[in-house]
């Protein structure tokens, strides 16, 4: 069972969802909200199901169990073309013999909408996207931003009611990528139509979007806006996943829990307050903390979590990556862009407990 | 001095070793296969010449034994006459409408047939793939009685529909690389059109064919080809001269003294001209289309 969003109208809801490929379960009894107007990310690694879950909504894969609400309508059974969405590839899947002009008024075309209609339609989508200059070249002609922005005014021009977006950015260089992320923003801002969007990049996920859907293994992980997921997962997955670079995580013995809080012997022997938000009993757990919770102090420090020594630098320019040995393992440290350490020099490590994260022996968030 | 001796030495030695490296690099294997080449490239074409230069011989000249590389006397006496004395023109024109009918029937049902059996999930999808898989394997030549028979229930004998009818059986190897080819098409292509509302129809004709268009020509002129050339189905299915194709019209040439080589010979060379000038015109697409029937993608 999944983690549903609980809102009074939702504009997209899977129902209890599975997907099954023969023997194969890709998602497992799924339920998710989304509302209406909102940019809602399904983030996940590889397999995880998120792109079937998108193409379930597309109704471009058959639901084996389970149903699919667009608007408040049942369109489990309803093909593609008539659920009133519109999808933008990975591939972006322009016609090669088409040109920018016919590729954008495909849609229209196809439904016998006249030919002075169609043109005025890809004109005006072409200004929102600032293609009109390309308008008769065909996509071999252009770059891959240009493509992709042909690839988005083909689903502009349906003027759907869902935007689907598969892994949109992901064969654009970096550089785009980010300009990309941004012209994203601004049409949704600019056109306010509900937006799911794939992706693997939790970069993509935590800047575009303003809810998130962490998927594992066909199950949503957690629900929730990027902070929510940032700073407080529920589960190690979530806590691994999200954030760049990734958060620490060591094997801790649990001295005692009262209420709110417990207290944790950290290896090395040191001890550290950490908030909790359940009242299950634990002996050992793992505790998670982000680089930037960690602050280098002097070695004899007395309020340092821990002892050790800088095995690799890296200079970031706006911030610096130290890779620490310590009783704990190698942990990651972030540092200031001017941070000045050198390889081998012995530090000591303070912990920002309130923001670190206890994680029991199934994983979960305790 | 002593250093000119030496540098004239020095000359001297990379030149004989520069002609060693000459002879070296001289590709005696490539040389013998290109010999081997140029004389079977001889062994084919001589044939043709043959045939080209009996036309312009006399028939005297032709039946005389011995072996006349040029015609001793020049003449297109037997252009002429096949020209102005037969029905030349009409079987052209016979020619003409049964091949383009068979190229546009074949290429059409092709590539309707490829692509359902590429893209469609029907039942019985499998069986008809192997059923067009077995049918390649069936010579033409088993079938003719069966197609004699069954035009001949449909009044076809003698009619260029009759003519046309069966050779529109022939289509497995077009079904087939249809199939290929469209099973290579990338589904998000399918799949963004399904969601912008195209039909079947207007995914075939508006996306996959046109994706595929290097290879529709390829397939049509081959098959155009394939249908202008052929001899036996037209030879039965067709007894009356008006009706007949140009490589049927052949056997009509002759006259009370019997059979005219130079004739006869004329007339087929005016048979393979249409099909030499597509050949020459459409020479890569040629043979890109044989290379597609012969289970390599150009």
């Amino acid at each position: 069972m999944s983690a549903a969003a609980a809102t009074a109208a939702p504009h997209v809801e899977l129902r209890r969802v599975t997907k099954r490929y023969g023997a194969v379960t890709a998602i497992t009894d799924l339920s998710l909200k989304v509302d209406k107007g909102s940019f809602t990310a399904l983030l996940g690694p590889s397999g995880c199901g998120k792109s079937t879950l998108l193409r379930m909504i597309a109704g471009l894969e058959e639901i084996t169990a389970g149903q699919c609400f667009i608007d408040n309508a049942d369109v489990t059974d309803v093909p593609p073309a008539r659920r009133r969405i519109a999808m933008v590839f990975q591939s972006y899947a322009l016609y090669p013999h088409m040109t920018v002009r016919q590729n954008i008024a495909f849609s229209l075309s196809v439904a016998g909408q006249p030919r002075k209609v169609q043109n005025e339609r890809a004109l005006e989508v072409a200004r929102i996207l600032q293609l009109e200059p390309y308008l008769d070249r065909r996509p071999a002609e252009l770059s891959g931003g240009q493509r992709q922005r042909v690839a988005i005014g083909r689903a502009l021009v349906r003027k759907p009611e869902v935007f689907l977006f598969d892994e949109p950015l992901s064969n654009l260089d970096a550089k785009l990528r980010v300009q990309m992320r941004l012209e994203l923003a601004k049409l949704h801002a600019e056109l306010g139509t509900t937006m799911i969007y794939v992706t693997h990049d939790q970069t993509e996920a935590m800047t575009l979007a303003d809810r998130i859907v962490v998927l594992d293994k066909g199950i949503i992980s957690q629900v929730g806006s990027p902070l929510e997921l940032y700073n407080a997962p529920a589960n190690k997955f979530v806590a691994a996943f999200i954030g760049s670079p990734g958060m620490n995580f060591f094997g801790v013995d649990i001295a005692a829990m009262n209420g709110r809080t417990a207290s944790v012997v950290l290896p090395g022997g040191r001890t550290a307050e950490v908030g909790i938000s359940t009242s299950a009993s634990a002996r050992s757990a793992e505790l998670g903390v982000r680089p930037e919770h960690l602050t280098i102090v002097d070695p004899n420090d007395p309020n340092a979590a821990f002892a050790g020594a800088v095995a690799i630098i890296e200079h970031l320019g706006n911030s610096t990556i130290l890779y620490v040995d310590t009783p704990a393992g190698q942990l990651i440290v972030e540092g200031e862009g001017d941070l000045d350490a050198r390889s081998g020099q012995a530090i000591g490590l303070r912990l920002n407990a309130s923001h670190a994260r206890l994680f029991g022996e199934a994983g979960a968030a305790l | 001095m002593t250093a000119s001796v030496e540098s004239g030495a020095d000359l001297v030695a990379p030149l004989a070793a520069r002609r060693l490296a000459r002879l070296r690099h001289l590709d005696l294997v490539g040389l013998v296969i290109t010999l081997v080449t140029l004389v079977a490239a001889v062994f084919w074409a001589f044939p043709l010449y043959w045939g080209l230069v009996t036309t312009f011989k006399h028939e005297y000249e032709i039946v005389q034994p011995g072996f006349q590389i040029w015609p001793k006397h020049f003449t297109v006496e037997n252009y002429v006459h096949v020209l102005l004395q037969t029905k030349i023109g009409l079987w052209y024109l016979n020619s003409l409408i049964t091949s383009v009918a068979v190229m546009l029937i074949v290429v059409a049902t092709s590539a309707c047939a490829g692509y359902a059996i590429s893209q469609l999930d029907f039942p019985g999808r499998r069986f008809f793939w192997w059923m067009i898989l077995a049918s390649f394997m069936v010579p033409v030549s088993a079938l003719i009685v069966n197609h004699f028979i069954l035009m001949s229930q449909f009044k076809l004998i003698n009619t260029l529909a009759g003519v046309v009818g069966p050779q529109l059986v022939y289509a497995p190897v077009t079904i087939i690389i249809y199939k290929q080819f469209f099973d290579s098409v990338p589904k998000d292509f399918r799949e963004a059109a399904v969601i912008d509302g195209a039909s079947e129809l207007q995914l075939l004709f508006r996306i996959y064919l046109p994706m595929n268009w290097g290879v529709t020509t390829a397939l049509a002129i081959i098959t155009f080809i394939g249908a202008w050339n052929q001899f036996l189905w037209p030879f039965l299915a067709v007894s009356s001269e008006d009706k007949m194709n140009i490589t049927v019209g052949i056997t009509q040439v002759h006259d009370a003294f019997g059979v005219s080589y130079g004739r006869d010979l004329a007339v087929a060379m005016l048979a393979a001209l249409p099909v030499a000038l597509v050949y020459l015109i459409f020479q890569r697409r040629v043979t890109q289309a044989i290379m597609l029937s012969a289970g390599i993608k150009g």
